[in-house]
């Protein structure tokens, strides 16, 4: 019985003006000009092609990795039905350590709460390290716009988030932000910072690069950094990078922001044992990414260094709305990038082709659900069911039936007409162009047996589906079971 | 700002109504305890010779190790080091270990400046000028070839990290076999230092071109010397 007016009337918003702003629709066009981008295609050729081999060999040396699957599933489904609660507890352990918390409804009152706490310090130089969700919710631009009098010098120090950022770019692989870039057009951008030409050769670049970073890191006022994982029971919030910058910015700074998406949050320290295990593995084929970094609260009595102040920031911005239904699932990722890897379709087309922060599969189903389904109606079609990312996601995402879910949500609510969808009769045929053919070069290789196992899902496929089957290039799937497939990483 | 109690309630709230709705379908039946229980963990059998597998995967992953006999051989490692880096300053924890190791006096005679991690008036000067580090670890794990780095009064986070070569001299009873042991011990003692951090290897990149980049921010000399 609805009273008085609720607390927050999100659900009325529109939640345009969140996120990213270029649009989402439009996947089609953007897919088309990937296409006729060589270098961006042999670049994300080779990259995900070895990641893929480099996730099997590191699945291979870990015997226990579907039992580590299917209990990092059971976690997050625990997590997720329990939210409200582990999310107090979580609040309350960071306190007792001397933390603070602020619960963020939508970017905008995380902005607005980083914007004061830097008026607070009078800070000036605020370093980052890779965070999806402060991209997810553009914070660098948006703290720049409504904060423009403090002259805030906002620097991504993640290598490649820097770069994307100094060119005014959008990272395009979760793991690998600029993928799509090459050495000439990185040692342009380079040589605009630099005031001078560098040659585009790559150790030149490195020491530059990391020369400036480092003059920011050790002069940075605020360190932000995003969270792989929140521990409940101990407050501790544990992020991962193998540069070391995510360390940096959360060691060296006085202040250290720590950005949370709510479905970050696991019950137990001993939980992470669980997702480390699993993360760095299916990420880059690491046993454990370089640096694991685990922070609870500001640093304690008699040291040194480490932050005086720690924030942790929880932000909703629309996940709340998935909890308890259908699509809760799509909270579970750990944002590995494995589906990113092995999706036919960001092979071919890469990460800006979805035109939103989150790309390949996961980007698919997220963004619709994180932005409202008629923005980003395009996405669901991005993908030809096959089915490589659900069987690639260490957490056991559904994703292709999630994608599927979505469809038919479209097809509901009158976005797509039944089984000929016009915005997917438009990717069909982008997916058929000859830069396509050329590329992929294996027609019809294909077996075209549905891989959705469920006879009744497998039905209410649209009928353009099975023009595409047969154009995608990608190994034959559920022929083996689950199990056999994860351990050999397909 | 949102009030807490509010947004609580309703992701509390939320979660029901869906539920309630028969929303949820969930994919998987749940027939796993989902918490991963004593008895039903499986970790990797890793065994047998921890150091040697320590230093195996240390080495693989372009880093360095070294298993001495006696403290005196890991002071003379240090040493060495400090000569062919040529370094100008060495800074190190504050830490009884350390002391022992008695490293100060003669890596000075050698003409590296020694700093001690206590009442630095900038820590950042310090830190991000000496090039070599030199700290201890709580742990070294064998399966992933990690360090466990803590901080506390005298473990400066930033020794372990802007320097660009980082040497730990760890004793042997320090192994553990699994990442997971690690996170266990702490579970179990409870309370957590404000930092702990697993280092497996030197810093990487491949941002650019995919190629490997070795070093980019944190250090790209890593260096463990087991004693014992
Ligand atoms: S959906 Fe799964 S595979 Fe994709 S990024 Fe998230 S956790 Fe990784």
């Amino acid at each position: 019985m609805e009273t008085g007016k609720p607390a927050r009337s999100r659900d009325t918003l529109d939640r345009r003006h969140e996120g990213i702003e270029s649009k989402v629709e439009g996947f089609n066009d953007r897919a088309r000009r990937a296409l006729e981008d060589e270098f961006l295609h042999e670049s994300v050729a080779r990259f995900t092609k070895k990641s893929v081999a480099s996730r099997q060999a590191a699945l291979e040396r870990l015997p226990e990795a579907p039992e580590l699957r299917e209990t990092a599933y059971r976690i997050k489904q625990e997590t997720m039905a329990n939210l409200d609660r582990y999310l107090e507890q979580l609040a309350g352990a960071v306190e007792e350590r001397g933390g603070k918390v602020f619960f963020a409804s939508d970017g905008e009152e995380v902005v607005n709460y980083v914007g004061e706490l830097a008026r607070r310090r009078g800070s000036k130089v605020v370093t980052k390290s890779k965070s999806m969700a402060t991209e997810e919710i553009e914070l660098n631009r948006r703290l720049e716009e409504s904060y423009g009098e403090l002259g805030l010098e906002i620097i991504e120090t993640d290598l490649g988030e820097w770069i994307a950022q100094l060119a005014g770019d959008h990272p395009s692989h979760i793991v690998a932000p600029i993928v799509h870039m090459n050495r000439h057009q990185i040692a342009d951008v380079l040589s605009g910072v630099a005031g001078e030409a560098l040659p585009p050769n790559v150790e030149d670049l490195l020491q530059f690069a990391r020369k400036r970073l480092r003059e920011k890191f050790l002069a940075a006022d605020i360190g932000i950094t995003g969270v792989n994982f929140g521990v409940a029971e101990t407050g501790t919030i544990c992020t991962v990078t193998n540069e070391g910058n995510g360390r940096l910015v959360s060691s060296v700074p006085p202040v250290h922001v720590a950005v949370m998406g709510i479905e970050k949050v696991i019950p137990k320290l001993e939980d992470l044992s669980v997702f480390t295990r699993i993360l760095g593995r299916s990420s880059t084929g690491q046993d454990l990414s370089v640096y694991t970094n685990l922070v609870t609260g500001p640093r304690q009595e008699g040291e040194l260094d480490g932050p005086e102040e720690f924030h942790l920031i929880l932000m909703d911005n629309g996940r709340s709305d998935l909890l308890g239904t259908e699509f809760e699932e799509a909270l579970y990722c750990i944002r590995c990038g494995a589906c990113l890897n092995v999706c036919p379709v960001y092979r071919q087309t890469g990460g800006h082709a979805y035109g939103s922060t989150y790309s390949g599969p996961i980007g698919a189903v997220i963004t619709p659900l994180l932005k409202g389904n008629e923005e980003a109606k395009d996405l669901p079609h991005a993908s030809s069911l096959c089915g490589a990312c659900t069987e690639a996601c260490p957490v056991g995402i559904p994703l292709h039936e999630l994608l599927l879910k979505l469809r038919n949500r479209q097809v509901d609510e009158g976005l797509a007409g039944k089984g000929q969808s016009v915005a997917f009769k438009g990717f069909e045929n982008t997916m058929k162009s000859p830069a396509l053919y050329k590329i992929s070069g294996k027609v019809g290789r294909m077996a075209q047996k549905p891989l959705v196992k469920d006879g009744k899902i497998g039905r209410k496929l649209p009928g353009p589906l099975a023009g595409w089957t047969g154009t995608r290039d990608l190994p034959a799937l559920a022929k083996k079971p689950f199990r056999e497939l994860w351990r050999e990483g397909i | 700002m949102a009030d807490r109690a509010e947004f609580i309630k309703d992701i509390r709230s939320r979660l029901q109504n869906h539920r309630s709705r028969g929303e949820y379908r969930p994919t998987h039946a749940p027939d796993v305890p989902w918490t991963p229980s004593a008895e039903r963990r499986r970790e990797s059998p890793v065994s047998g010779d921890l150091p040697a597998r320590f230093l195996g995967e240390l080495e693989a992953l372009g880093g360095h190790g070294r298993r001495v006999a006696s403290i005196e051989e890991a002071r003379d490692y240090v040493l060495s080091l400090a000569r062919e880096r040529g370094a100008e300053l060495l800074v190190r924890w504050d830490e009884e270990e350390l002391e022992e190791l008695g490293v100060d006096a003669p890596v000075r005679e050698a003409g590296t400046e020694v700093s001690v991690w206590r009442d630095l008036p900038d820590f950042r000067e310090v830190a991000g000028s000496a090039e070599i580090g030199l700290t201890t670890a709580d742990w070294a794990v064998a399966e992933t070839g990690s360090l466990v780095v803590t901080s506390g009064p005298g473990h400066g986070r930033s020794v372990t990290l802007l320097p660009p070569t980082h040497v730990a001299v760890v004793r042997v009873e320090k192994m553990l076999p699994t990442v997971a042991e690690a996170i266990a011990l702490y579970a179990k003692n409870g309370g957590l230092p404000a930092n702990v951090c697993f280092h497996t290897g030197p810093s990487r990149s491949g941002d650019i071109e995919q190629a490997l980049a070795i070093g980019v921010h944190g250090p790209g000399d890593v260096h463990v010397v087991l004693v014992g």
